[in-house]
């Protein structure tokens, strides 16, 4: 992604990746400005309230050399006023260590709320969202799970990695200062334990991927046994499914426990670690020339400051788990952020779209998905008058949905020029053309709310009474008032409380109700009762009325309405006319509606 | 709560004794080993730092046996701590796997209103975070045991010395513990508003990219971005709240132990100074204490992930509980190549409440094309999920060939009923598995069966043909292309009842004709079933049942069954979908 090179501390492996860490880190600052804000006087408050850990071994010193081994009496009155100073200073520290814990979460949560807004507001952009569904899920956890692994960082590990880091250069300091020889034996020793931890951790990370790897599949297996639960049962393979369910589940239990001892090892050779060191300084404070000038106090001192160094260290093991996991996460979002808008709203000064129905003209238009081997629409050339009732039919493939997005630009096509009203589409702002231009997906989606704030999501300011009006107009008064709850309704979850052709209804009034100039419609496929049916095709006629309107028809009856119907084949327009002028033809139309045909003849 | 935490910590423990044991035995060793070290501390304070330092005594044959009491000491504590954290590890990834293994048995033997009443992504959020959730109580259990003893041992260490001290020491831990078991409290009640909060977020969220098309379509981003920014902002201030309240525990509960170090220094100085004790036995005490930062903790981690765990035990014994299995009986398929007889008493069938079938009889004789015609939610689709036993009678019998579904042993009734429903469900497997499913067919035979189904030609040109893999990793089929696989899946076994539910509704027109063309002339040993919600799919029946508000209206020849009004009205409509305009062509 970027050419900047790694930081010169980087170790392979931890480092390394497309966006480097430094980098994703400072981009992240960037993006995310609130978690910028005062973060040095963070750093410095942190430190400061790490010394509560420097308290212990210095008192210690101090007692011992001035008091326990004075060789007088000891003087309670100077070991009380030195206790107090030294409860002072720990009670000062504890208010600097709490502020700067509470800084941290405040600007962490605020800082990772706005990243999610912006990076929702992004992905809305990317028409990948609704071109490549199947990327959906990946694209909820960019705003989800992957902001929450940033945000349990920042609250455990990355608290701790701070602390730690403060703490052991603080335990380095005052080692540095009582006696600077044995403080450079420590400081050795726990560099060199320190590069092979790291090593070791990128084994333990690789465990980890593994550990996660079998979690994806455990999931995927266990999400069939339920989702699938009737087919499985219908044909009886309780038994093979169960299987796969427990094999999945004992190969990651295993996998996890591999991991488990492996890491148990490393997080305790901490342990031995500060033994070894411990023994070392003993055996250097007493048995060598710098034993001349070295207390018994501070060689004590010594003891305790060498667990404060280590300590840190032993967190790191789990801390840098973490910080690659939200690393990961950050690269993930900001690859999100840096994919450009391939539909962008267009700059400068947006042009507005002539005054009522709009005529629609397309100049050798071609779209290709991504990714994709074969344009699915390839060069189509028309031009469609102001008012007219038009129809789009074809086979399954032939490319009439995604011209449907092409003219309503959901998509922007590799090749040609679509004009609305005479004006190219990617001319019109976006405020405009969606004012102007109603479009009906083919599944009518709705969100979990009552039908009218269904309906209202086409026209945000429109009244209950204006939603009534629109229905009414639709001739829905009937199928309304036969809802539970009239349009108060609750749609449940996707709409699952309406069928799919009730569904299409709501969606038709909210596409409607803007009384837009343009309508391009996308029929269901799906079987609809025949009541409903009748409501629909009904409401379908009202709406076009009075305006230009696109209907992708998947029914023969939609066609006939039509004033002319747009026969697509595998991507090209291949014949254009009224329903009779095509049956006449004896072309692709005629063909497609001897397939319908036939079924129906075969019974009289 | 603690009661039932206990309860549920029992239960996963007796299913792996050993991995607990080893856990609980690592955990005793480390911490006899964090007594030994200040132990050790102190005497080499003792006997070794002041005289030499102090009193200038020669250190030569007193240096090395106190290097390998403190190497020693860490090589123990180490064995201790892999034991105990591989043995946690150990212990909570088996109990996790057998909770899940034995939550997915269950709910595959339990009944489908039972899955259709809790939703399939409720179950699974069971599955996978309310077990996994359930055992994260066994991660810190045997430091937990751990640090009881350690308690014991650092008391009856410090009383050893000196019991002024130890009186101290005791009310000092046991007011931090408090402390921080208050703190635990507190913050995990906040942490469940958080986890709704959360789930707030991602419902937004979900909804939202699941209908992009849609607030796309209609310029809403702009809405749907505040939508999520109150959601969000929701989250952002409960995470500062608990932010703030653990930070403050938190120091609260370090602080403290450091100043009990201090205060056990100062009073430990005058003991001194009375000669009760020595120089080295307060470097003991106060190295001892320097140690139990993070042990201290763990009392409250434990009771966090007690209240967590048992809420999610709590949700995997609901599972239990519910207690609706499906009851099978010992008969298994009878093989042969014919058509079986369906035969049923009156039938009713209720759904929450709602009676959706009442003395349903139907008769099917054997080898007949049946077609059952109704309007929506006139009850037709759930005679076919009757008749497959996916679910079962509120009363009345359905027998096949004079045996009652319900004696057919698991999984055997499939070996006789083949059943095809618009849903089709593709199995994250090769094509070949997933036309296979439950069976072993031959190649030739699924290969027979897609010919029939008219999916040979389109499996051919898969990349990898009959071994092209499918789902969520694989490739993606359209939901026709489903509906053949999903049609080879039942003609593989052939079926001595075919039940197809609007198997063909995302199927083109002229192939969903050539298919039941080809089913025609297969002249199948089958006795089909077939819901239709077309009219070719009517004609293609020797007999239709007409189904109107849950009751069989009329049974007959499509011709004789037009002088029903319900009937003819319904035909009128399907006609009009499917080819209005048969009329007008030449």
């Amino acid at each position: 992604m970027t050419t900047e090179p790694a930081a010169p501390e980087a170790q392979p492996g931890i480092w390394e990746t497309e966006i480097g860490t430094v980098t994703a880190l400072r981009r992240v600052l960037h993006v995310a400005p609130e978690l910028r804000r005062g973060i040095w006087v963070t750093v410095v408050l942190a430190a400061l309230g790490t010394a509560i850990a420097l308290v212990v071994p210095i008192i210690v010193q101090v007692l011992v050399d001035t008091e326990l081994l004075a060789g007088e009496a000891i003087d309670m009155r100077n070991v009380i006023e030195r206790g107090a100073v030294a409860l002072g200073a720990m009670a000062l520290a504890m208010i600097v260590r709490r502020a700067a814990l509470v800084r941290l979460a405040v600007r962490a949560a605020a800082g990772l709320s706005e990243l999610r807004v912006r990076a929702f507001a992004h992905i809305h952009d990317l028409s990948l969202l609704y071109v490549q569904s199947e990327r959906r899920g990946a694209l909820v956890s960019r705003v989800t799970s992957d902001i929450t692994a940033i945000q349990d960082f920042m609250e455990w590990g990355g608290v701790g990695m701070l602390v730690g880091t403060a703490q052991a250069l603080l335990a380095i300091l005052a080692m540095l200062v009582y006696r600077w020889q044995l403080a450079l034996f420590v400081v050795g020793a726990a560099a060199i334990y320190t590069l092979l931890l790291i090593w070791f951790q990128n084994i333990l990370r690789r465990g980890h991927d593994r550990v996660r790897q079998r979690v994806g599949i455990t999931l995927g297996t266990m999400s069939e046994a339920i989702s699938g639960l009737s087919t499985i049962r219908a044909y009886g393979a309780e038994d093979q499914t169960m299987d796969r369910v427990s094999e999945a589940l004992d190969s990651q239990a295993r996998v996890e426990i591999r991991t488990a001892w492996f890491g148990a090892m490393l997080f305790s050779s901490a342990e031995l670690f500060a033994g070894l060191i411990t023994a070392g300084v003993v055996a250097i404070g007493v048995a060598t020339p710098i034993a001349d000038a070295t207390s018994a106090g501070t060689l004590i001192a010594f003891l305790f400051l060498v667990n404060l160094l280590v300590e840190p260290l032993q967190t790191l093991v789990e801390t840098l788990e973490q910080a690659q996991a939200a690393a990961a996460g950050i690269r993930r979002i900001l690859n999100v952020l840096d994919t450009p808008t391939e539909i962008p709203n267009p700059g400068g000064t947006e042009l507005l779209l002539p005054a009522g129905p709009l005529a629609l003209d397309l100049e050798s238009v071609s779209y290709r998905y991504p990714g994709g081997r074969d344009d699915v629409v390839v060069d189509v050339s028309l031009q469609i008058a102001p008012g007219k009732r038009i129809a789009v039919v074809g086979k399954t493939g032939s490319g009439k949905s995604t011209f449907a997005k092409l003219v309503t630009r959901l998509l922007e096509p590799q090749g040609g020029e679509i004009c609305v009203g005479g004006i190219p589409i990617d001319h019109v702002g976006f405020s405009e053309l969606r004012n102007r231009v109603g479009f009906v997906p083919q599944e009518g989606f709705l969100f979990d709310a009552s039908v009218a704030d269904n309906i209202r999501y086409g026209q945000v300011d429109a009244t209950d009474a204006v939603v009534a009006a629109a229905c009414h107009d639709l001739g829905l008064t009937e199928w309304v008032a036969g809802l539970p709850g009239g349009l108060a309704t609750i749609a449940g979850e996707r709409g699952s409380q309406l069928s799919a052709g009730e569904r299409q209804l709501v969606a038709l009034v909210r596409a409607w109700i803007s009384q837009p100039d343009l309508l391009v419609l996308d029929e269901a496929t799906s079987a609809v009762d025949a009541a409903l049916e009748v409501r629909l095709r009904n409401a379908m006629q009202a709406a076009t009325a009075g305006r230009t309107s696109v209907t992708i028809a998947h029914r023969l009856s939609t066609a006939e309405a039509a004033d002319e119907v747009l026969v697509f084949d595998r991507g090209r327009l291949v014949e254009r006319g009224s329903h009779r002028e095509l049956l006449r033809a004896g072309g692709t139309y005629a063909a497609l509606h001897a397939d319908w045909a036939a079924g129906a003849t075969a019974a009289s | 709560m603690l009661r039932r935490g206990l309860r549920l910590i029992r239960h996963l423990v007796a299913l792996h004794p050993v991995a607990y044991a080893l856990g609980a035995l690592g955990a005793t060793a480390y911490v006899s080993a964090i007594v030994a070290a200040a132990v050790v501390i102190g005497n080499v304070t003792d006997d070794l730092i002041i005289p030499v330092l102090d009193a200038g005594t020669d250190p030569a044959g007193l240096v090395w046996p106190a290097l390998f009491a403190i190497a020693g000491v860490a090589l123990w504590k180490a064995i201790g701590i892999t034991f105990r954290r591989a043995g946690a590890g150990w212990l909570q990834s088996r109990c996790q796997a057998d909770v899940r293994r034995r939550l997915i048995d269950y709910m595959l033997r339990l009944e489908l209103r039972w899955h259709q009443h809790r939703g399939v992504g409720d179950l699974l959020a069971v599955a996978d975070s309310d077990a996994g959730s359930a055992t994260w109580i066994l991660a810190p259990l045997p430091y937990a045991t751990g640090t009881l003893l350690l308690l014991v041992g650092t008391a009856t260490l410090i009383l050893l010395i000196d019991p002024m001290l130890a009186v101290i020491a005791v009310i000092a831990l046991a007011l931090i513990i408090a402390i921080d078991v208050r703190g635990s409290w507190l913050t995990f009640g906040m942490f469940e508003s958080i986890q709704r909060r959360r789930g707030e977020v991602a419902r937004v969220v979900h909804e939202s990219f699941d209908g992009a098309l849609t607030v796309k379509a209609l310029g809403r981003e702009q809405f749907e971005t505040n939508r999520l920014r109150i959601a969000s902002e929701a989250l952002r201030d409960d995470l500062t709240r608990i932010g703030t309240v653990w930070a403050g525990y938190r120091v609260l509960v370090e602080g403290a132990l450091s100043a009990v170090i201090v205060i056990l220094l100062v009073f430990g100085a005058a003991r001194i100074g009375a000669g009760a004790m020595t120089g080295g036995e307060l470097v003991t005490i106060a190295y001892l204490f320097s140690l139990l930062t993070i042990p201290v903790r763990v009392v409250g981690f434990v009771l966090w992930d007690l209240a967590h765990s048992s809420a999610s035990w709590t949700r995997v014994q609901h599972v239990y509980d519910s207690a609706q299995l499906v009851e099978y009986g010992q008969l298994l398929p009878r093989s042969g190549g014919t058509g079986a007889a369906v035969t049923t008493s009156p039938v009713a069938f209720a759904y929450e409440e709602e009676q959706i079938l009442r003395d349903v009889e139907m008769p099917i004789d054997a080898g007949r094309t049946v077609a059952i015609v109704g309007p929506t939610g006139s009850g037709k689709s759930t005679i076919a999920l009757l008749l497959a036993r996916l679910w079962d009678p509120s009363s009345g019998v359905i027998r096949l060939d004079d045996r009652d579904l319900r004696d057919f042993a698991r999984a055997a009734l499939p070996g006789e009923v083949g059943f095809v429903s618009q849903e089709t469900f593709v199995f994250d497997d090769t094509v070949r598995a997933n036309i296979a499913v439950g069976a072993y067919p031959t190649p030739e035979a699924v290969a027979t069966a897609s010919r029939l189904a008219r999916a040979h030609e389109f499996i051919e040109q898969l990349p990898h043909g009959y071994d092209t893999m499918l789902g969520e990793r694989g490739t993606t089929l359209s939901g026709g292309q489903r509906q053949r696989v999903a049609l080879a899946r039942a003609l593989v076994r052939l079926p001595r009842l075919l039940i197809l539910d609007d198997a063909t509704s995302s199927v083109d027109a002229s192939v969903e004709a050539e298919i039941l063309a080809a089913l025609k002339e297969a002249e199948l040993p089958s006795t089909i079933v077939i819901v239709a919600y077309r009219r070719s799919s009517i004609l293609l029946a020797d007999e239709v049942i007409y189904v109107e508000d849950g009751r069989v209206a009329g049974r007959g020849r499509h011709e004789d069954l037009l002088a029903i009004p319900g009937y003819a009205e319904i035909l009128e409509a399907y006609e009009e979908q499917d080819g209005e305009a048969a009329g007008v062509a030449p």
